[in-house]
């Protein structure tokens, strides 16, 4: 029996010896089909990975610094890149959680563009990074889809019909942070899409937004997590939902949903992808970002999902390729950041929403406390 | 036997006979010791540690003061009507841009809590500060950011003069500092808080009670019936338990939505016309039945093993000696399973309070609790100081509940079996 054991012991230390000769290298992403995106378009594909020399496990989260910053904080950093929304790469980077990156030796675009000049900037009137930290991985918005059969004679077309009860009847399915829906209120009053966030960040912006808000009280169902839109809208539980475009795109073109979407104030946002500070493999992880945002990557990611690009590089290989989609249907109508979509989408602006995040939260959680 | 002049007694070695006894007890007594070492150490490391951390940070207001001291030493003189002095303004220009960039974006945050704006002032100024080369400052700073040019952004600074501050908790509770730290109230529309601890002291009540309901028979009849079929009828009540959580709550929103099962069942029996299906999902009530499904076998397994306990003769007697059969179940069977009342009610209860991803997902507009607060602290605007006074006033609230209830039942009538 003990020599048993013994044997066991052995054979496990063997086994922690052997594991720690591949270098264990992690990252860290929201899961499900947009993963699926990232480990196929540039997981499977990066080098180290071919030859087996790195074994990337991917793990999931929920988004957010806590765990960063627990990791960081306690000196002991297991990952080694992590996927992350504009304003958490921003505060992310200003209180020392994620490594600066260097990215003057980075893949230039076909064009000659250097990297940081090859992600346009969109609107915002700064391309390139919005933050030292962060490399640039897609666009995605939220956007509003219906479904066709609910509205048998007249569809809905703007913003403002989403607002509208009387024209367009039916509840309305709406996410339980504040974030797009003031922007897309805005639109709905009557704002350009391009002067949302100057109206939004002026005085008594936010209040404006929530007082268009009072049109959709009592004809509001929340979700929280991004399956669950799409549920609500193919149920009838909503007749219209504002989604993520791609869970939207995933179900029309892998399952054939007959969903439409509302091309008006949709609110683009961004992903990107950090590095903790003190990753064990740094100078590996470098490499790997290197690797994730080449042109050829950033399209081929496309392949699995409906999000966009941030190098626009990305985006000229996809419109030479197209039919893209991995079972050949066409990606660039689902698509948020072709040029006809920017012209109506509204670009939030992380700077301010990281300054005014826990106070509209709190406006919000009361608005929707009182809208039953 | 040997004896000293003084009269102590010693042992045929030479030593006084107390000592040689004290040595021995004392090696038993590092053995004991040693034995429950690490024991003790988990309990400290995984729970004493990380609950006195928490206090800590619900009161710790360091990371500004160590960022800005000479600006806030001045600050105390200042008398929040006009806008500061140029002193003032030199005094913060020279702490901006000495400041280490980690330990300043950690001000910045805290910064940011008593004002949105304040983060991105900082970090902003940081970066056009260095083009500023010598004074006055007040004008070109202001000339950066109008900002710094509003006496409200001043006087928010007000209520982190001090090294410690209860300013998490009143937060916690809708309420917060002026600049000359007076307690005011929050904005109307920034009151939330106290409307959330409302809000998940009564779900968490109402699931006690719901499950208390339901439980109660199931653990009876699990009790009592012979055992072929009570284990057949355990499988049913522990077979749920070992499904996911996440299963659990996705299959309540089948069930429950507008177009889903039971609905359905009941607008084809009849009973409710198709357009005025019922709404029992996202909102308080599929909160509450799901919380209560996912929490039951909480609460019948305790029920069950004080049951299972209690020998059926007593109520035998009772019948016998001509109670009623309900009298006799009052007065005589009731009080025997108070210990796994109260087991079960303290066991579901503690794990409601702190729910927060099955509300979410199934509660639509009323599932935010205050777990939800906490991690959406935690994770998005990494104020760590309001989830840790939440979360003391979390454990608060359970060790007064715990109190309460050992002044009235007494501790050692609780019983998981």
């Amino acid at each position: 029996m003990i020599k048993t054991i013994k044997v066991a012991l052995l054979a496990l230390i063997g086994l922690a010896f052997t594991a720690t000769a591949y270098a264990d290298f992690t990252f860290v992403s929201w899961g499900g089909a947009y993963t699926m995106s990232q480990q196929k378009g540039y997981i499977d594909t990066w080098g180290p990975v071919k030859n087996g020399t790195t074994k990337v496990s991917v793990e999931n989260y929920n988004g957010g610094l806590g765990e960063v910053k627990a990791q960081v904080e306690s000196g002991n950093v297991t990952w080694d890149v992590v996927d992350i929304l504009p304003v958490d790469a921003i505060n992310g980077c200003d209180e020392g959680l994620l490594e600066e990156l260097d990215f003057s030796s980075w893949e230039k675009a076909p064009n000659g563009d250097s990297f940081l000049e090859s992600i346009p900037d969109n609107g915002t009137g700064v391309g390139g990074t919005i933050s030292p930290c962060a490399a640039p991985q897609i666009w995605w918005t939220y956007v509003i889809i219906y479904d066709p059969k609910a509205f048998p004679e007249k569809k809905p077309k703007k913003m403002k019909d989403f607002f509208d009860v009387k024209k367009f009847p039916g509840k309305r399915g709406v996410h339980t942070w504040p974030q797009a829906v003031l922007e897309m209120a805005l639109v709905a009053d009557g704002v350009k899409p391009s002067k949302v966030n100057e109206v939004l960040q002026g005085e008594g912006g936010p209040d404006r937004a929530f007082a268009k808000l009072e049109d959709l009280k009592g004809h509001v169902v929340h979700w929280s997590a991004g399956a669950q839109p799409l549920e609500l809208v193919s149920s009838g539980e909503v007749v219209m939902s504002i989604v993520y475009n791609g869970r939207a795109g995933a179900a029309i073109l892998s399952e054939g949903a007959s969903f439409d979407y509302v091309w008006e104030g949709q609110v683009l946002d961004g992903d990107w992808i950090a590095i903790p500070k003190g990753s064990k493999n740094k100078a590996e992880a470098i490499e790997f970002l290197k690797h994730a945002t080449t042109c050829a990557s950033q399209a081929e990611q496309a392949r699995y999902i409906t999000y966009g690009p941030m190098r626009s590089c990305g985006l000229d290989v996809i419109k030479k390729g197209e039919p893209w989609f991995h079972n050949g249907i066409a990606v660039l109508p689902h698509m948020p950041n072709t040029k006809k979509r920017l012209k109506k989408s509204i670009l939030t602006d992380p700077v301010w929403w990281a300054d005014h995040n826990a106070e509209l939260k709190e406006q919000w959680a009361a608005w929707m406390a009182g809208n039953k | 036997m040997n004896q000293t002049a003084k009269g102590e007694i010693l042992t045929t070695d030479g030593i006084p006979l107390k000592v040689s006894l004290r040595r021995s007890e004392r090696i038993n007594k590092f053995r004991a010791f040693a034995l429950v070492l690490p024991l003790t150490l988990f309990i400290i490391i995984t729970f004493v540690i990380p609950i006195i951390a928490m206090l800590t940070r619900s009161i710790d207001d360091k990371q500004i003061n160590t960022v800005f001291p000479k600006t806030f030493e001045i600050y105390k003189q200042w008398d929040r009507k006009k806008l500061p002095t140029e002193e003032m303004y030199a005094t913060i220009f020279g702490e901006i841009v000495n400041a280490e960039k980690r330990a300043i974006g950690k001000a910045s945050t805290r910064m940011n809590y008593s004002r949105s704006g304040w983060k991105s002032l900082i970090k902003k100024s940081k970066r056009k500060f260095k083009k500023i080369k010598e004074g006055p400052y007040k004008e070109q700073m202001i000339a950066v950011d109008k900002r710094w040019g509003k006496i409200e952004f001043w006087k928010a600074l007000g209520e982190m003069v001090d090294p410690y501050t209860f300013g998490y908790f009143l937060n916690a509770v809708d309420l917060k500092y002026d600049s000359n730290k007076e307690i005011i109230r929050q904005p109307e529309k920034r009151r939330i808080y106290n409307y959330t601890w409302y809000k998940t002291v009564k779900i968490s009540v109402l699931v006690t009670l719901f499950c208390l309901i339901l439980g109660y028979p199931i653990a009876y009849l699990l009790a009592t019936l012979p055992l072929k079929y009570s284990n057949l009828l355990m499988i049913f009540v522990l077979l749920p338990f070992w499904t996911s959580l996440l299963v659990r709550t996705v299959s309540w929103i089948i069930i429950l939505m507008k177009k889903g099962v039971f609905n359905s069942i009941l607008v084809w029996a009849g009973v409710i016309a198709d357009e005025n299906r019922m709404q029992l999902i996202y909102n308080e009530t599929g909160t509450l039945i799901a919380m209560t499904q996912i929490l039951l076998p909480f609460m019948v397994l305790p029920l069950y093993s004080v049951m299972k306990t209690i020998p059926p003769s007593y109520m035998r007697a009772a019948l016998n000696l001509g109670a009623q059969p309900m009298h006799a179940f009052y007065r005589v069977y009731m009080p025997q399973t108070v210990p796994g009342i109260s087991a079960g009610g303290l066991l579901v209860f503690v794990l409601a309070i702190g729910y927060f991803i099955t509300p979410e997902l199934v509660g639509g507009a009323d599932g935010q609790l205050i777990g939800h607060w906490i991690a959406y602290h935690l994770k998005s605007t990494l104020n760590w100081g309001l989830c840790a006074a939440l979360g003391t006033i979390l454990l608060v609230v359970m060790l007064t509940l715990y109190w309460v209830y050992n002044k009235i039942v007494g501790i050692e009538n609780i019983k998981l079996g």
